[in-house]
């Protein structure tokens, strides 16, 4: 099967000569079509990097990143609507920016909010929403983003960086919950940055785990089937003893 | 009693396609989103606000003009130095009630809302590169900071022998008092602007052109605002000076010729009522533009904290 993505040696140096930080260092990564990946580090693993690198935000210095999917929809931690915009043209901004005709527009957020169950506050601004609505809102914008491109017809690919991190922790649970319901609806990969491995084991179907400071890929677990069986309270517990593994490494030096 | 497996139960909450607790989900998410949306609070009354802002501003002047009449009538000054206040309304009334007035505010203030329209349509492009080229930034940056600190009145002499007691000197006068302003306003504007906020355009694809109309300039327009209107009381200010200076029939009577007339007439009441006026046009134009436009676009942004201005 054709991968959604595939990185191969990827390296990201930041700075030169002696200032330079090695970000990443040799990852290999591959991703099926309507797959749930998390990939887990702690702080300076370049997971954050990674995700801009697929999300051709910043360019990598080595090795090659094949895509298969439409253009990637980007999620953040902050929300970072715009604060001008409704809610309603918030999630038109990608089609705007597309060409993508008026009626359409329309018809495609409608579609968008309902998807986040979020109708209905269309014409409300950004810091009239809750936390948790702004990042559904997010959400929506950021399933938007391949409409009217050329590549809009692929597999849809999702990319967020820790996206409920800064959430409390109810809206948190639910929020994840939420994420399942609109993957297993959407159909599209999703690739999800995070440091919490609990949230990795309840979302991912694979965890990949980061090292830090350079960023390599030291083990991947597989942790539930498709049907969303499997014991996850085992491995969330070997995950974490071998992230703390990888932490306490630095203590050293 | 068996012990709760949160971890587990909570796997299988989750993925299970046809788990009745995925409806419970919209119900908690529902119930979230009335709890944590910011509540709203009631705008005060229309009435109260009203009063509260007209009323103080009316009891200063009223008490600036008691002070006034008291010390004219204390006789402390001889009358060419200090008018009574009645004669200064005399001399305002005259000229008003056959519309000399307001054929003088339009000379000036029409000048100055032209200088003003063209320093706009200079100084956005210019902001624009100042902020996003740093090669620009660098050589013209310290320059238009420098000359936002000189007076333009500096310019007058300068303005009247390159181009004559016309128009265009007044016009000139203006551009160099307003231009530095704005740009440098909408420069503060957009390096004041969140870097998540480009990024974020830049992954939905905008491309550079659509990122400037859709999220830069938007995104910019607090500072702008701050940097018109900044820019506007820049322009009316280097107006009068030059009026004040440069004067010529071939200009016709604005506000400043107008004060210049009471100096060299030595008739301070003309004088005060020029001053008056530059001052009624001032707040007058604040009043009626700038507040309103600046309070609308923070309003909408849910930057309330400078409602209460």
């Amino acid at each position: 099967m054709e991968c959604a993505i595939e990185l191969s040696g990827i390296g990201k140096t930041f700075g030169r000569g002696k200032a330079a930080i090695t970000a990443l260092d040799g990852v290999d990564l591959r991703m099926a079509p309507g797959e749930f990946l998390c990939l887990l580090g702690a702080s300076g693993c370049g997971k954050s990097t990674l995700l801009n690198l697929i999300a051709n935000l910043d360019q990598p210095s080595t090795g090659s990143i094949v895509r298969n999917t439409a253009r990637p929809a980007v999620m953040f931690q902050e929300a970072a609507l715009m604060p001008w915009l409704t809610v309603q043209r918030n999630v038109e901004l990608p089609m705007r920016l597309h060409r993508v005709p008026k009626a359409e527009r329309a018809e495609k957020v409608a579609e968008l909010l309902d998807l986040v169950r979020l109708s209905g506050v269309n014409d409300k601004r950004p810091h009239e929403l809750s936390g948790g609505m702004r990042q559904r809102v997010a959400l929506a914008r950021a399933l938007a983003s391949a409409a009217g491109t050329e590549e809009a017809d692929e597999p849809s690919l999702l990319l967020m960086d820790e996206p409920f991190a800064a959430l409390d922790a109810i809206t948190r649970d639910v929020l994840q919950g939420e994420l399942i319901r609109i993957w297993r609806k959407t159909k599209t990969a999703v690739l999800f940055v995070t440091h919490d491995v609990r949230e990795a084991t309840r979302l991912g179907q694979r965890v990949v785990l980061l090292s830090s400071r350079p960023g390599r890929v030291v083990r991947e677990w597989h942790t539930r089937d498709i049907d969303g069986t499997g014991d996850s309270a085992e491995v969330t517990d070997e995950i974490t003893a071998a992230l703390r593994e990888v932490i306490s490494q630095h203590a050293a030096t | 009693m068996p012990r709760p497996e949160v971890s587990g139960q909570r796997e299988q909450d989750g993925p299970k396609q046809d788990d009745p607790k995925q409806d419970d989900l919209s119900a908690v998410e529902a119930g979230l989103d009335a709890l944590d949306a910011p509540v709203h609070q009631e705008p005060p009354r229309r009435l109260r606000t009203v009063l509260f802002n007209v009323l103080p501003p009316i009891a200063a002047l009223v008490v600036l003009i008691l002070i006034w009449q008291a010390l004219w009538a204390s006789a402390l000054w001889p009358e060419y130095k200090l008018p009574a206040p009645g004669e200064v309304w005399a001399e305002f009334w005259s000229r008003a009630s056959n519309g000399e007035v307001l054929s003088i505010i339009w000379t000036s203030v029409h000048r100055a809302v032209l200088g003003f329209a063209i320093a706009v349509a200079v100084a956005t492009p210019l902001g624009l590169l100042v902020a996003k080229v740093p090669i620009v930034r660098a050589a013209l940056g310290p320059l238009i900071t420098g000359m936002q600190g000189l007076p333009s009145v500096a310019w007058v002499p300068a303005a009247v022998l390159w181009f004559g007691i016309e128009d265009p000197a007044l016009y000139f006068v203006v551009l160099l008092g307003s231009i530095p302003s704005i740009t440098n306003g909408l420069v503060s504007g957009i390096d004041q602007i969140p870097p998540i906020l480009p990024r974020v355009g830049k992954s939905l694809g905008a491309s550079n052109l659509a990122a400037v109309r859709h999220i830069l300039l938007p995104a910019a327009l607090p500072g702008y605002l701050s940097g018109l209107k900044q820019g506007w009381a820049f322009s009316w200010r280097s107006l009068m000076a030059a009026e004040l200076i440069a004067t010529s029939p071939a200009l016709g009577l604005g506000l400043g010729a107008y004060l210049q007339q009471g100096n060299d007439l030595s008739e301070m009441s003309m004088v005060i009522t020029a001053i008056f006026l530059i001052l009624l046009v001032g707040i007058s134009i604040e009043l009626l533009v700038f507040r309103p436009l600046e309070r609308h676009v923070l309003h909408s942004r849910g930057l309330t904290g400078a409602m209460a201005k």
